[in-house]
């Protein structure tokens, strides 16, 4: 198989204790790879630390023992942080509190833009306008501020804002739960889209397994900071290995499953 | 006493808008018996919270409220704050999504539930403390005599939960009507919860009124389901019938959207296009018109349809349902 | 004034209905508007020229060829109030103005800046809120002759550290917020992040802040004008105008007593537009909130 596009090894996080309290360890030595075009599931309860892992992998948690490669080589320094986060980008849970609320949505979708000038101040509501059409929005939205959207077009900015600057990679976090289930199925079929157009490797992150299912190609369940399970999305739904991804399967409603 | 417990005929509630009244939940009839459970499912927005408020009498101040609501043949419209008293967590107990805020994070647990209990029976501290450990038993509770000294914060969300669901047993209700009282609680955790609901309305005789986003839940809690779209119930029937013969487009659509375990990318979910209508805009006509991929010309845009027997106990306001049948479903 | 704001609330919608304009918060627009109006057309509505004595008409009391009465040298007091309108509000202005500028700077430096800045600015906050303000004037003036840029560094120095606290609760509040992570992750700075995206939401909070801190100053130039240490004689400052007729407090009550309604009306004025638009502010999140 060819090396990893980005690379976890044996990451450890201890976040220090609140006025007294004990420290808490969120990741005991998780590692994480995931290849160049492919779907990675993260899936867990709360507590499991897929979170802390994936913010570790964008850098905005640091670890506090191992390290984050992106093409083989280690990112420690602001500025390899930064470097790989033209490649590397993520999309935030809540699609209220990750946009600025008084930025229009077109100015927040150009500001990537200008951060890293990547095109001339004139190309820009070009570029922001294509880019709501690639996520299904309105071009007019570019005028509204969030406040003024729903939840699902909040998260098709969150994604558009996210592939601005044409990442390899995207990490979402939990991106579709907070919709509802017409919604969530709108934005997890426009993800499955942006990838095939634009071949992005994706970090799915998700506590629901249905979800889990229908997008990874590879799946790592975590329990208390560790995992407990990974391996190939057939492999571990149809055949779980681990008691606790048993017990999760078992919990996951089912229409179709006898009555107790 | 006989007849139903709960019953509702073209149930409205309103809201003041610029032009008139704008209904969220739009002539309901439903009728819950005794020991029975009701699955009311729809999305955000569809009005679902907002019945169940009406059923408990805490709706907003502005919502206007008509049509029947019985209560064990009572009405239940344009009681007093007084008469609402004994039945609001007396008779009908309602469980929150949120335990965190159901909760008062100052006082233990003990004092909450024990302070519910004497406000709806004259009793001494020693019979309120005993049956405060009752119902922590019942509500599944591992050591409920310790419980009692435990505040909120020392609980995990699903421990919550169930102080939240003891707290709404404490005066011996009738009905419980839980909220998406899952919604936000871990999956293990929500299979816990619900099977203990289950369990309370086989042990206890109670009504359950359960409230969801998630159609695989409504067939694990079981019973009669309620799919409501924008304020008005599209389809009911008997849960696992409803689900295994979806006769309305937005009953598929639903279905369509959300994936199984068994869901891959091999075949794609089929998302409903657009969004759902805002608060009491639907005016007249069907509720899902602007979403439907099997409108009725000239009939759906116009008159709200009735409805229709898909099969025993199992009814559809659908138009194109109406007309062709299964054939014409999309 | 509820009388000006209800005729707008019956003709629906109106202006005031429609801008979120509550009854407290006109009033004290209007009554502010007034007094910045007056204080524009001083040389115009002043009946005399407010520095020429008079001294064969000292110490009158208000009649109605003189509305305010004379001073002690026979200057006309209304003519006096008038333009000390113009000095007062000018430096108060300049003063709030300049302690916002600095207290925000130092608020979301606090947020913002550098991890080992971030402690001496929580010090100097405190410091700062602690030290009583009049103190520090009589410190700075006794090393300083008094003046007026000296009087409106005075005012900076006294108010930039409560604008700061606002300032830096609300960015530490604003700062933990996903936004913020996701500016970060785009590839924006601090100083990016601060002023493009945590800045706008301090802004109504300043506006709030702006009222009640020019409230504030103006009471406080009065305070150091009557103390001595603010604006020089002859300019006329509402406070050097008090300061003249301290001595005659018994005899002519009207040389301190018109002054200090002046200044008591423009600071009622000044919290009433204050608390309005904190008010206006308050519902207008509740609304989004329901909505």
């Amino acid at each position: 198989m060819n090396a990893p596009i980005l690379h976890a090894v044996a990451i450890e996080k201890v976040f220090a204790g609140r006025r007294g309290g004990a420290a808490v360890q969120a990741l005991k030595g998780v590692s994480a790879v995931l290849h160049a075009g492919e779907t990675l599931g993260l899936v867990g309860e709360s507590g499991s630390g897929k979170t802390t892992l994936a913010r570790i992998l964008i850098g905005i948690e640091q670890p506090t023992a191992g390290e984050v490669r992106f093409r083989g080589r280690p990112v420690r320094s602001r500025a390899e942080w930064r470097a790989v986060r033209r490649e590397v980008q993520y999309v935030f849970q809540d699609p209220f509190t990750a946009l600025c609320p008084t930025m229009p949505i077109g100015a927040a979708l150009a500001e990537p833009l200008a951060i890293h000038r990547l095109c001339p101040p004139a190309e820009r509501p070009g570029q922001v306008e294509r880019m709501l059409g690639l996520v299904g929005l309105d071009p007019g939205m570019a005028r509204r501020l969030p406040s003024q959207l729903s939840g699902g077009q909040r998260q098709r900015v969150n994604l558009a804002r996210a592939l601005m600057l044409e990442p390899k990679v995207l990490i979402c976090d939990e991106i579709v739960s907070g919709l509802d289930v017409s919604v969530q199925a709108q934005v997890l079929a426009l993800l499955v889209e942006l990838q095939r157009k634009l071949g992005l490797s994706l970090i799915f992150i998700s506590h629901d397994l249905r979800v889990i299912r229908y997008m990874s190609d590879r799946v790592q369940v975590m329990l208390l900071g560790e995992t407990v399970e990974e391996g190939s999305a057939a492999e571990v739904f149809d055949a779980p290995r681990h008691s606790y991804t048993r017990a999760l399967l078992a919990a996951i409603p089912d229409r179709n499953r006898a009555p107790a | 006493m006989s007849g139903p417990l709960v019953r509702a005929e073209g149930l409205t509630v309103a809201f003041p808008g610029r032009d008139g009244p704008r209904p969220a939940v739009d002539g309901v009839s439903l009728v819950l018996e005794r020991g029975q459970s009701l699955v009311i499912a729809g999305e955000s927005g569809s009005g679902k919270s907002l019945l169940c408020r009406t059923l408990l009498g805490i709706q907003p101040e502005t919502a206007a409220v008509s049509g029947r609501l019985e209560w064990k043949g009572r009405s239940l419209i344009g009681l007093t704050e007084a008469e609402w008293r004994p039945l609001r967590g007396g008779s009908i107990a309602m469980v929150f999504q949120d335990p965190t805020a159901a909760l008062n994070p100052l006082l233990t647990v003990g004092r909450q539930i024990m302070d519910a209990v004497r406000a709806h029976r004259r009793c001494s501290g020693a019979e309120a403390r005993a049956r405060a450990i009752e119902v922590l038993g019942l509500a599944g509770l591992p050591e409920p005599e310790r419980r009692l000294a435990s505040y909120p914060f020392e609980l995990s969300g699903g421990m919550r939960q169930r102080v939240a669901i003891a707290l709404a047993l404490s005066a011996g209700p009738e009905l419980i009507i839980a909220d998406e009282a899952t919604t936000n609680l871990d999956v293990s955790i929500q299979a816990q919860i619900v099977n203990l609901l289950i369990r309370l309305r086989r042990e206890l005789g109670l009504a359950l009124i359960f409230v969801t986003h998630d159609l695989d839940l409504a067939a694990e809690v079981g019973g009669e389901l309620m799919v409501i779209y924008a304020g008005q119930p599209v389809e009911t029937g008997e849960v696992r019938q409803v689900l295994a013969d979806p006769c309305h487009p937005y009953t598929r659509g639903l279905l369509r959207s959300a994936p199984t375990l068994r869901s891959t990318r091999a075949e794609p979910l089929r998302p409903i296009p657009g969004q759902a209508p805002r608060l009491g805009t639907v005016g007249a006509g069907a509720p899902f018109r602007d979403r439907c991929s099997v409108v009725v010309e000239g009939l759906c845009a116009l008159r709200r349809p009735g409805w229709t027997e898909a099969g025993p106990g199992h009814r559809v306001a659908c138009h194109r349902f109406a007309r062709d049948g299964r054939a014409g479903l999309p | 004034m509820t009388a000006a704001a209800s005729p707008a609330r019956r003709a629906a919608p109106g202006l005031l209905v429609r801008l979120e304009i509550g009854a407290g918060l006109a009033a004290g627009l209007v009554l502010l508007a007034a007094i910045v109006l007056a204080a524009v057309a001083a040389p115009l509505l002043a009946p005399a020229d407010p520095n020429a004595p008079n001294l064969m008409a000292v110490r009158r009391p208000p009649s109605a060829e003189a509305w305010f009465g004379t001073d002690a040298v026979g200057r006309d007091l209304f003519s006096r109030v008038l333009h000390g309108a113009r000095v007062s509000l000018l430096v108060a202005g300049a003063g709030m103005v300049g302690s916002l500028g600095l207290g925000t700077l130092m608020g979301l430096l606090r947020a913002f800046g550098p991890e080992p800045l971030r402690p001496v600015v929580d010090r100097m906050i405190d410091i700062q809120l602690a030290f009583p303000y009049v103190l520090l004037a009589i410190a700075v003036t006794s090393a300083v002759r008094p003046s007026t840029p000296v009087l409106i560094v005075l005012m900076v120095l006294a108010g930039w550290a409560g604008a700061a606290r606002v300032v830096r609760a609300i960015a530490l509040r604003e700062r933990e917020n996903d936004y913020v992570k996701a500016a970060e992750v785009i590839g924006a700075s601090r100083l990016r992040i601060a002023v493009r995206h945590v800045f706008p939401s301090v802004w109504p909070a300043l506006l709030v802040l702006a009222a009640m801190q020019m409230a504030a100053m103006i009471v406080f130039e009065a305070t150091l004008s009557f103390l001595g240490m603010g604006v020089q004689p002859p300019t006329p400052s509402w406070g050097g105008i008090m300061l003249d007729g301290r001595q005659f407090m018994t005899s002519a009550w009207w040389l301190t007593l018109l002054p200090g309604l002046a200044i008591m009306v423009t600071s009622l004025s000044l919290v009433l537009v204050g608390d309005g638009l904190e008010a206006r502010a308050e519902r207008l999140r509740m609304r989004e909130a329901g909505a």
